[in-house]
């Protein structure tokens, strides 16, 4: 049976229980452990992450391979063994975004990238030496601006 | 705030299944093993913060957010 929620943002959402994720350990920050992905469009760049316990709650976040082609999490092993996930490269990976009133503001975050397999997510802490907390995303739009 | 006084090889339980080990002492720098069960996030402290604070900063994004092409990486 699906889940209706009313969402804060998006009005009254209809949730497949398939599309529901469960997060073990949350989201850092946000006392919310059930959310589903809402697409407002086909091919969205940008998705919602859309908790299921708070309505007001909902998080942008992008597929960062979009955007940072190269783009690889790296996750200790023993992180990767507690939480159980698999190969990096057969999960889905998301990161968040942070929203500004000018495109070129908007920034992801590298550093802690949300890890989706099996309805279950978890955000975790990427490793790698050059993953940023704001990764400009329109780096290039910038570049073009100040070029002009 | 409870404050322990531990050496290298010595531990520290917390609660039933939470332990604490002091590995390796050296000048500014201590190093810690955590046994803990998985159910238990653990988590630097300041990168903690961070990603909290990105986390909120990213939760008051206009519900408008711009539609854009496909991006492919170049």
């Amino acid at each position: 049976m699906s889940l209706t929620i009313e969402s804060t943002r998006f009005g009254r959402i209809e949730v497949a229980p398939d599309t529901v994720i469960e997060f073990p350990h949350g989201l850092i920050g946000f006392d919310s452990h059930r959310f589903t992905l809402v697409a407002r469009e086909e091919d969205a760049t940008f998705l919602w992450l859309q908790s299921l316990d708070d309505p007001a709650l909902a998080i942008p976040v992008t597929d960062p391979r979009r955007f940072f082609g190269d783009f690889e999490a790296e996750i200790a092993t023993e992180e990767r063994d507690r939480l159980g996930l698999g190969d990096l490269n057969e999960t889905a990976v998301y990161v968040t975004v942070r929203a500004s009133d000018q495109i070129e503001d908007f920034t992801a975050n590298l550093r802690a990238p949300i890890v989706i397999s099996d309805g279950r997510g978890h955000q975790v802490i990427n490793q790698a030496a050059d993953a940023p907390l704001r990764a400009p995303l329109f780096g290039e739009l910038t570049a073009a601006g100040r070029a002009a | 705030m409870l404050i322990i006084t531990r050496r290298p090889g010595e531990k520290i339980i917390l609660g039933d299944d939470v332990v604490l080990t002091v590995m390796e002492v050296s000048g500014q720098t201590v190093r810690l093993g955590i046994e803990a069960p998985k159910s238990l996030p653990i988590y630097r402290e300041e990168i903690w913060a961070a990603v909290k604070s990105e986390n909120e900063a990213a939760a008051q994004a206009d519900t408008a957010l711009p539609k854009l092409p496909k991006h492919k990486p170049s």
